[in-house]
């Protein structure tokens, strides 16, 4: 699909998670994160990371040199989730010392 | 949970093998190419791009047809998400992958918020009127490309789309 | 087997013995025959779908919605005979 919009003349950018698959069909451009399906701009209330990887994305559909290119970005799944389980709690705290 | 590093983990995929499971379960599903389709350059700055966003997780605003997980080829149809909707006005039905965190924050999946964010502070120009949702079982490779693609792409270009970003479930 | 052991075996959660009533019925007393009898009908109606003809999708949508899960059921059994019926060749066709 992103292939076909591409061949409309409309740069794309996909996100991935799974490498193998993407190399395998191929599309114009992608940015794997190394997270778990179904989180792919990453954590619940975690604006900032989920920012950061739409911005990534962008960055490399207009960046990218070669069709196929896959980039990635620095963090982790593990790093996510520890920002995000910290943005929750202070949230809940915060919620709860209005009471 | 994984005691390895963070650096040894770091750009690795968290389920490896996922191609060759998906094609061992439903053999010859999976697309695969051999080409490079030719890239469409950005002719503007971002901050002057109209953005459209595609994804495959079957997000729906409320009230319209269920996609259809019960359908052994798969469901071929689209939904328009209107790219000023809220989280609270759209629902997953179908479950074939973890849901957890777009149950909580949509924009895990969907991250329509955030993209109404960065276009209202000029990051990115403006969004298409619509976003576009579709469920990624789709058993069927050449109807899947001569129906949903075709149409998905129709319909982004037919909005204005001057980049498109896209993302599975 | 009599309905007496039919409500014994839901309530001791041997599903077996449940499995095993399900088959004799669509094999008319044949229990191998009921399983071939209950894929028949699943393959009648994967065979259908497969060029994905257009559907009363709504339909199926409110139907599911909105009816009791006893009329469901019985719909289920109703929906086997139609396609083991479909398939042009059935060992028990639903009627007695």
């Amino acid at each position: 699909m992103q292939r076909a919009i591409e061949g409309k003349g409309i740069p794309t950018v996909s996100l991935t998670v799974a490498l193998d698959v993407t190399e395998q069909c191929k599309p114009p451009r992608a940015l794997f994160v190394p997270f778990m399906m179904g989180h792919h701009f990453g954590v619940p209330f975690h604006r900032e990371l989920q920012r950061r990887i739409i911005r990534a994305a962008l960055d490399c559909l207009i960046e990218a040199r070669h069709s196929g290119e896959i980039q990635t970005i620095p963090v982790t799944w593990a790093q996510a989730r520890q920002e995000g389980n910290r943005i929750e709690r202070d949230a809940t705290t915060a919620l709860k010392s209005k009471k | 949970m994984a005691h390895s590093n963070d650096t040894a983990n770091e750009g690795r995929q968290l389920r490896p093998g996922l191609w060759a499971t998906i094609n061992e379960r439903y053999p010859g599903s999976m697309i695969t190419k051999d080409d490079f389709v030719p890239l469409a350059r950005l002719q503007k700055p971002l901050s002057e791009t109209r953005l459209s966003f595609v994804s495959s997780a079957g997000v729906q605003p409320v009230g319209t047809l269920p996609f259809d997980v019960a359908h052994p080829v798969g469901d071929y149809s689209f939904r328009r998400v209107p790219s000023t909707a809220t989280p609270a006005g759209l629902e997953i039905h179908q479950i074939k992958y973890p849901t957890h965190g777009a149950l909580k924050d949509l924009n895990v999946i969907f991250p329509i918020e955030r993209l109404q964010e960065l276009a209202a502070e000029g990051v990115i120009g403006s969004l298409t009127p619509s976003f576009f949702s579709f469920i990624g079982y789709n058993m069927d490779p050449e109807r899947f490309e001569r129906t949903l693609a075709a149409d998905i792409a129709d319909a982004v270009a037919a909005d204005g789309a001057d980049a498109v970003l896209l993302s599975p479930a | 087997m009599s309905l007496q052991y039919l409500k014994e075996a839901v309530r001791d959660g041997d599903t077996e013995k449940l499995i095993r009533y399900v088959r004799l019925h669509l094999g008319d007393g044949n229990e191998a025959a009921g399983r071939k009898e209950i894929d028949k009908a699943w393959i009648e109606a994967l065979k259908l779908l497969l060029d994905v003809p257009p559907t009363d999708r709504e339909f199926i949508n409110d139907t599911l919605k909105e009816k009791d899960a006893a009329t469901l059921a019985h719909l289920f059994f109703d929906l086997h005979f139609y396609f083991v019926k479909h398939s042009g060749a059935w060992i028990h066709d639903g009627t007695l």
